[in-house]
This record gives structure tokens, C-alpha cells and sequence, in this order.
């Protein structure tokens, strides 16, 4: 006992007395370090992220192309590339739905002003995407371009892909809808326009999926019912594709209904994304 | 020896690239393989304790941890040294766990392996994005599956090389 209780305590006067004053000095160096590097974190990034630009595009876009080859293979045909066409097809008639239902629901010749000036009036600025990770994406677009945190972002069919979250100098990040502090008013589409409009908001879970929540309980709603933004959104302009609805969740010890979604924007075919410069919230 | 740490810094930064744009379009229920890591990890678990005194393979440790730390904090959009402080802690508890194995072959099972890597790569990503649903059994089977294709990888390469 006499011999550990020595052991312990050399080991603690000799070793240790040697090692704290390095480790101390070690470890604050380090933090010094890496508050210099917090401090110039954007400038940092934005080379970092400008050098490898190149890269990851090309990589980008071997990815898309290769998932869509392995696509084809497992499913054994060319599914890959229709299905891909429907997709794009459908969401081109689904914004065109959209777009009609908000006409004939409201005073018809305000509404289709109102419609035109959505639809036409906004300047878009097309960026390649270049990497992902975790529910940001990021586009090789950034202040330089005109870029400012908040600014839409939505695909060439319309959908809404998310908003600017952070600027670089030659770089952005997108939040997409799907991130877990994404919460974005939208509206159920009726498939009976004379109904009343449903209000709900999408909220992000992470790893690219969302959900619907907030809908009233009283409201009816259905499986394949589509989500648009709604008019109540102010980050948003009115009326952008988002998802639809999968399945409801149900549950009656809850005030409000909710639901499983799917969201429209399909991260694996996104390739050039416009970034809307002119929405005033 | 210079040589070997100029590779590795390549390997890491082409495996945040790839992890970042390629993989993204290869992702099972939003996840997708977190390569830096588990170049990192096993990095780390096959470092061999340099004779006579260990700490040559804690300044290697330390070095795979700025770098792996680094390049995971500058692609996933967070502050600059979250990954690196997780990824020290983790060396460091990987090599205490390791000696305690007290393995002296320095022949690291790959029965060690596995279940190591598991528990630090749940604990890393817990630490770095709290979140706790099914998908992480699908991140965490993913992960598995190429960390395990790396590791005989490496060791086959070890073994060519001696």
C-alpha cells in the first residue's frame, strides 16, 4: 500500500508537474490559434472554398452523373432519365396549377396582376451548386455577384429550395427548406378551389426531410394535397412549390394536425439553382 | 516522412471534396459517408507508438486531428475548431482505449476496430449536430461499410509496403 501510495505520488509530483505546464501551453496555443482563425473565418473560407471550386463542381457533377448510371443499371432501363423528365414535367404543371388556383380564388383581375408581378417581376441570378453538407448547400455565387443573406433561392421549376443563409465574397450558402431551423408558412392546395384556403407551416427535420405542421384541426387534408408558400410568408414570395403531402400524422392529443412530406427540390439533381435578387420582404 | 504527412493532407482534402460534392448525390435517407472521419480514425487507430519514447505518435495524432478537424469545419460551415478540439479528444481517448487493450503485437484487430469507430462516429456527429432519430442507424451502417472497405484497404497497403 505504502509502495503504490509512493508510486502515485512521484508520478504525480514528477510526470505530472512536468506535463501540466505543456499541455497548458499546448492547449493554449491552440485555442489562440483557432480564435485568430475564427476571427478571419470568412475571408479564410472563401478562398478555401473559391480554390476548390473547380474541383468540386467536376466532382459534383460526376456524382450526378454516376448515381444517374447506377440508376439506370438497377433499375434496368432508362427509368432514370423518364422519370426524371415526369418529375420535371410534373412540377412545371404543378406551378402552373398553383398559379391558377390563386387566380380563381381571389378578385380575378387583381389577382392576376398581382400574379404577373410575382411571377415575372423578379430578377434571378443562376449559380452552380457545388457541395453539400448536412442541409446547406453551397452555391459559387456570393457578394461579389450581388448575393445578401435572406435572398430566396428556387430551382428552374419553380420549387423553393431555401434562402441565403451566409455570403461570401465569392461564395453562398443556402439553408434549404429542410434544415431544422427552416420554419416556412405555406398553404395546402385544394383540388376544389371554392374551398377554403389551409394554412400550415413546414418545419425542417433534418437530413432533407420535413413535415407539416400547425394545420388546423378541423382543416381536411389528403395525401398527394400540394404545398405552397403562402402570403403570409414574408421571406418568401407567394405561391413557390414546395412539396406535398405523404401521409397525416395523427394524433388527437394535439391542437393541430401534422403531416409527412415530401419536399419537391431533389438535392441529387440540383446542378444550377437562380437566387431571386429583388424580393422585398 | 515528409512525403507520407504531404499525402495524407492530400487524401483528407480530396476525401472532403468527395464527401462534399460526390457522395452527396450517393446519400440513403439524407446521410452520406463521412470520409474525412474515417480516414482520420483509422489513421489514428493504426498509429504506432514510436520507440523509445510514445510522443511521436501524439505529435502524429495531433497533426491527423488539426488537418482531419480543420477541413470537416471548413466544408461543413460551423466555427473553425469545433472538429478540431472533438477530434484531439477522440485521439487521445482512441489511444488510451488502445493501450489499455494493451495490445503489444500492435496488430490492431479489425474486432477492435469496428466497434470503435462506431461509438467515437456517434459520438462525434452527437457533438457536432445533436439529433437523434432512425437515420442514424443507416448513417452510422453507411459509415461502417466504407470504413471497414478502408481499413483492408490499409492494411493490405501496410502490408505491400511492409
Amino acid at each position: 500500500m505504502t509502495v503504490i501510495m509512493s508510486s502515485l505520488k512521484n508520478f504525480s509530483v514528477n510526470n505530472k508537474s512536468r506535463k501540466w505546464p505543456k499541455f497548458l501551453i499546448g492547449a493554449g496555443l491552440l485555442v489562440a490559434i483557432l480564435f485568430i482563425l475564427n476571427v478571419f473565418v470568412a475571408p479564410i473560407r472563401n478562398s478555401f472554398l473559391t480554390m476548390s471550386g473547380g474541383i468540386q463542381k467536376t466532382f459534383w457533377s460526376a456524382g450526378e452523373s454516376s448515381s444517374g448510371f447506377f440508376g439506370v443499371i438497377f433499375k434496368s432501363g432508362n427509368l432514370a432519365q423518364e422519370n426524371e423528365n415526369l418529375k420535371n414535367q410534373n412540377q412545371i404543371l404543378l406551378s402552373q396549377v398553383a398559379a391558377l388556383q390563386s387566380i380563381e380564388q381571389g378578385n380575378l383581375a387583381q389577382s392576376s396582376v398581382s400574379a404577373a408581378c410575382q411571377n415575372s417581376g423578379f430578377t434571378l441570378l443562376m449559380a452552380g451548386v457545388t457541395g453539400l453538407d448536412k442541409d446547406i448547400l453551397s452555391i459559387s455565387k456570393g457578394s461579389a455577384d450581388g448575393i445578401t443573406e435572406g435572398m430566396p433561392v428556387i430551382n428552374q421549376q419553380n420549387v423553393l429550395v431555401g434562402k441565403i443563409l451566409k455570403v461570401y465574397k465569392n461564395y453562398s450558402e443556402i439553408m434549404l427548406a429542410s434544415s431544422k431551423n427552416s420554419v416556412i408558412n405555406v398553404k395546402v392546395l385544394q383540388s376544389d378551389a371554392t374551398l377554403p384556403e389551409i394554412d400550415g407551416v413546414v418545419k425542417g427535420d433534418g437530413g432533407l426531410n420535413a413535415h407539416l405542421d400547425l394545420v388546423p384541426i378541423n382543416s381536411k387534408i389528403n395525401p398527394n394535397d400540394i404545398l405552397v408558400t403562402s402570403s403570409l410568408e414574408k421571406s418568401f414570395p407567394k405561391d413557390l412549390l414546395l412539396g406535398k403531402i405523404i401521409q397525416k400524422k395523427s394524433n388527437d392529443q394535439q391542437p393541430f394536425q401534422q403531416a409527412q412530406i415530401s419536399l419537391f427540390f431533389d438535392v441529387k439533381t440540383a446542378d444550377n439553382l437562380f437566387v431571386i435578387t429583388n424580393y422585398k420582404r | 516522412m515528409w512525403k507520407k504527412f504531404l499525402l495524407i493532407v492530400i487524401l483528407f482534402y480530396l476525401f472532403a471534396l468527395l464527401q462534399n460534392s460526390f457522395f452527396t448525390h450517393f446519400s440513403l435517407f439524407g446521410t452520406t459517408p463521412n470520409l474525412v472521419f474515417i480516414l482520420f480514425f483509422l489513421l489514428v487507430f493504426l498509429a504506432k507508438k514510436d520507440p523509445p519514447a510514445r510522443t511521436g505518435s501524439y505529435y502524429q495524432i495531433l497533426f491527423f486531428s488539426i488537418t482531419a478537424g480543420f477541413l470537416l469545419d471548413i466544408f461543413t460551415y460551423k466555427y473553425i475548431g469545433l472538429s478540431i478540439i472533438y477530434l484531439i479528444i477522440i485521439a487521445v481517448l482512441l489511444k488510451k482505449i488502445q493501450s489499455l487493450l494493451q495490445d503489444s503485437s500492435e496488430n490492431y484487430p479489425f474486432i477492435y476496430f469496428l466497434p470503435l469507430f462506431a461509438i467515437f462516429l456517434l459520438a462525434y456527429n452527437q457533438a457536432i449536430t445533436p439529433y437523434l432519430n432512425w437515420t442514424i442507424l443507416f448513417s452510422l451502417a453507411y459509415n461502417l461499410i466504407f470504413a471497414t472497405i478502408f481499413f483492408f484497404i490499409n492494411k493490405k497497403c501496410l502490408k505491400y509496403t511492409g
